[in-house]
């Protein structure tokens, strides 16, 4: 329950610091947003017709009042409207968070299959050449840019090949290329820790002990190994998913997609103050619920830590095991 | 473990294929469509390169809202694109205008209705109007640039509306045909300046041959046909309803993307076609459409008031220094014509003064030695304690403007004139531009078919490229604010035509600015569409447009 509580209290704290530096950051750019939307020499707007718009806006204010305003604004529910467009930013976040959303979990999920395999091809495949192969992935596909990737699997399957309509295609359709074009940059963290845990977990004697035993390499892969070496990567794929909520704007840019990247980099484009602060709230809050899934997972995975006891014991990990914990033993043996 | 292997295997196999099939490219749409009769039907898909913010027909300046708003708005004269001249459409004919062009009066047609019903009479076209001359700061609407001195609107009968001004207003009669008057209902005009914006699309009422049926947010806008349509202008050769049932507005940012779904046949018509992407619409099957814009040249404009560019013989000199046509060259293609004075050369009021933008690298150095400027150290040329370094903005609407500063700036490296370029986004640049110092050299363009065009552009008061009115209120050349300010105020066609050509003849004298191209829209489309037109500033016109099957 204290537990509970401290990290709910972490969390408001991590929240009104990055309101507060978005809010801080975004008005020390040049401009604002009301010269944003009407300074453009396009509407030819005198500096006086400005004065008064900025007035209606509320901007002839000092600072202070107008944080204080938006952050009141924000506790109340009422996110306020778009400086640029004038649209209700609780409307473009309706549209925009779904679309984030679906898209970085199937593109994490993809991440995950793509990682695994990768990891455990290039520590078990059959085949010096197919292991080196493998272990040289990871740094070939984060040295790709993304919006490279996504251009040639549009030109490729979707100009060339006509597989996968780009206009009009159903909901399915739609999300093949992005996802693939997210996961191919991030399957390769995720496959190089995963990698490095899996060469750590195998040196353990616990993994020799088993194998004497005669597993196969089957059930010592999925059995024993996986199990301890997932630990790092699963954190890995919290920091990830995280990213993947705010800054997928890449992607989302090459595929016309909506999205939370998108907003964002339009929302300091144009100095849009209310849509930038209302996708820092929501980051800001993803990202520390994900933390909190992470760490609550950790125990589930591990029976190390599933006591404070036995945590504190497992923690300088070495071959001398105290004889009153009996708990390494059962956790490796799983 | 084979299973394993097996999906290796799968995956290094299909990323070698896909880097070999990478580099093949080219386009695959072979329509081979006839022009035969117009049809009926079919949807059309249009891609954007953004998206629209806001269908406020006063900011319709934007090219993604005016594309909107001109196909869901009639106005109330039509500009012939081609000719430039004015013609009746929602008004009977062209208006009475009394002789110091202070009062129009214009008469209406009576069987014009909005899409949800009201009729469009007097009393609506009046209720635009007001809100376009003279704005409302509470609900955040900014007075319509085009429309200038307006003082009152009177309902003379149901279908008779006079306008009146404070002062002379001769270009009123083509505000009303720009896209930045479209006439919208009565409803409509009661919304504050957010509910214009995106979610709000399908509830902007207007009379034109299509209606908004819906919208993501963001991404794609569905245009329906208005059946009951019969009010186009009289001098269009179709009539009635318009040929498409519908038409699909998308927006692809990327311009890889928007270029590979029109070559591909995915999508019929894609707008901004970058220079480099050209070259495949020449296969069979595609098309380009380089639109004019009829309006003031892409160009430099030389901010005469700041130290460095004070002295005519540097203005000239960086005239001299600057090679156009090796810009054009270099990174665009044969639809940008060279300029050949302020104006295009389809713009009303356009008079040729080319001989004032020659190129020629000696005269320029021979003319910086002679008033005394010597390099310095690096290179760079000084008198007096001033280095002649100056300071371009980029113009984040113009094609390539990044590409085309940074040649400017090797051209004139040469001659010992240092160039930089203000880095940031359009907020950025925007809140630069009205502050002196802050940029020598302004690189823009603007697009309106009227003579009032260059007064936009110039004018202290408007939006000042050269910067000639500085925030005190005070103006450098106040000759030329005299000149641009009779294009204005002249009743008559003749007396704007020569105050125009007056005040591009001063501009030239003065070495002011440096026009590069006509700065074309183009747009890319398959065979499959005919009949695209677009209006005077190059916004696209889908009334006559039909798809051959």
């Amino acid at each position: 329950m204290l537990y509970v509580l401290r990290r709910a209290g972490q969390a408001v704290l991590v929240l009104l610091l990055a309101f507060t530096v978005a809010y801080l950051l975004l008005a020390a750019l040049p401009g604002d947003g009301v010269l944003a939307r009407y300074g453009s020499a396009e509407l030819g707007l005198t500096p006086e017709q400005l004065a008064e718009i900025s007035a209606a806006y509320g901007n002839d204010r000092p600072l202070v009042v107008r944080f204080l305003d938006a952050g009141v604004g924000f506790l109340t529910g009422d996110f306020g409207y778009s400086i640029q467009s004038g649209a209700a930013v609780a409307d473009l976040v309706a549209v925009a968070l779904p679309s984030t959303l679906l898209l970085a979990g199937l593109g994490l999920g993809v991440a995950i299959f793509l990682a695994v395999s990768i990891a455990f091809t290039a520590t078990y495949g059959k085949g010096r050449w197919l292991r080196r192969a493998f272990r040289n992935l990871p740094p070939f596909f984060v040295s790709l840019p993304v919006f490279w990737i996504g251009i040639i699997l549009i030109q490729v399957f979707s100009f060339q090949l006509g597989l996968v309509p780009l206009i009009n295609a159903d909901p399915v359709e739609a999300l093949i290329l992005p996802v693939l074009t997210l996961a191919i940059p991030i399957a390769a963290p995720l496959a190089q820790v995963l990698m490095r845990s899996i060469d750590e977990v195998r040196e353990q004697p616990f993994v020799t002990v088993v194998r004497a035993r005669g597993a196969s390499t089957s059930w010592l892969l999925w059995r024993n190994v996986a199990r301890n070496a997932l630990l790092p990567t699963l954190t890995m794929a919290g920091l990830l998913f995280g990213e993947l909520v705010g800054g997928a704007v890449v992607t989302e840019a090459v595929f016309g997609r909506p999205g939370l990247g998108q907003l964002t980099a339009q929302a300091v484009a144009n100095r849009d103050t209310p849509v930038l602060l209302a996708v820092v709230v929501i980051t800001t809050v993803t990202f520390v619920i994900i933390n909190l899934l992470v760490d609550l997972l950790y125990p589930v995975l591990d029976a190390r830590l599933r006591r404070p006891s036995t945590a504190r014991a497992a923690a300088p990990r070495a071959t001398g095991s105290k004889p009153t914990s009996s708990a390494p033993k059962k956790g490796a043996l799983r | 473990m084979s299973r394993i292997t097996r999906a290796g295997l799968a995956t290094v196999s299909t990323a070698a294929a896909i880097a070999l099939l990478a580099g093949c490219a080219g386009p695959s749409a072979s329509n081979g469509g006839d022009a035969g009769e117009p049809a009926e039907g079919g949807t059309l898909t249009y891609l954007e390169p953004q998206t629209w913010n806001t269908l406020f027909p006063g900011s319709a300046g934007f090219y993604p809202n005016g594309g909107i708003v001109n196909n869901i708005t009639d106005r109330l004269l039509y500009q012939d694109p081609e000719t430039l001249e004015l013609e009746p459409w929602i008004a009977t004919a062209l208006p009475e205008v009394n002789d110091d062009a202070t009062e129009y009066t214009f008469t209406l047609r009576d069987d014009v209705t909005y899409s949800d019903g009201t009729p469009l009479d007097a009393e609506n076209v009046a209720k635009n109007f007001d809100l376009l001359g003279l704005g409302d700061a509470e609900r955040k609407f900014a007075v319509s640039e085009q429309v200038t001195n307006y003082a009152s609107s009177e309902v003379v009968d149901e279908n008779t509306v006079t306008f009146r001004f404070s002062a002379p207003a001769p270009g009123f009669a083509q505000a009303t045909s720009a896209i930045n008057a479209g006439l919208v209902s009565n409803d409509t005009l009661d919304r504050s300046s957010e509910e214009f914006g995106p979610g709000n699309a399908t509830e902007i009422i207007g009379s034109g041959p299509f209606v908004i049926s819906g919208e993501e947010i963001g991404t794609e806008l569905n245009l329906e046909v208005r059946e009951d349509y019969d009010w186009a202008p009289p001098s269009l050769e179709h009539q009635g309803r318009a040929y498409l049932d519908g038409i699909d507005y998308i927006v692809a940012a990327e311009d890889s993307v928007r270029v590979g779904t029109v070559t591909s046949g995915q999508a019929q018509i894609a707008r901004t076609i970058e220079a480099p992407d050209e070259g495949q619409f020449a296969s069979d099957g595609l098309h380009l459409l380089a639109a004019p814009t009829n309006g003031v040249n892409n160009g430099l404009s030389f901010r005469f008031r700041d130290p460095a560019t004070s002295e005519l013989e540097v203005r000239q000199a960086l005239i001299a220094g600057i090679d156009r046509q090796a810009i054009i060259d270099t990174l665009f293609s044969e639809n940008y014509e060279l300029a050949t004075g302020a104006l295009a050369a389809t713009a009303l009021g356009y008079v040729d003064t080319s001989e004032y933008y020659e190129y020629d690298q000696d005269r320029a150095v021979e003319l910086l030695d002679a008033a005394g400027w010597v390099a310095g150290s690096d290179g760079i040329r000084e008198k007096d304690g001033v280095r002649l370094s100056l300071t371009f903005n980029e113009a984040l609407p113009q094609p390539r403007s990044r590409e085309v500063i940074t040649l400017v700036q090797e051209q004139l490296k040469e001659i010992g004139v240092e160039v930089e370029l203000l880095p940031g986004d359009q907020a950025t640049q925007d809140a630069a531009r009205p502050v002196p110092g802050e940029l020598q050299v302004y690189h823009s363009m603007v697009g309106r078919a009227d003579f009032d065009v260059i007064k936009s552009q110039f004018y202290s008061k408007n939006r000042n490229a050269l910067l000639n009115g500085y925030p005190d209120a005070s103006v450098g050349d106040q000759e030329l604010d005299d000149l641009l300010l009779a294009i204005a105020s002249s009743p008559t066609t003749e007396g704007r035509a020569e105050a125009s050509a007056a005040a591009q003849q001063r501009l030239a004298e003065q070495a002011y600015i440096l026009p590069f191209f006509e700065e074309p829209q183009v747009f890319g489309y398959v065979d499959a569409v005919q009949g695209f037109h677009t209006e005077s500033i190059g916004r696209p016109s889908f009334y006559s447009t039909w798809l051959a099957q």
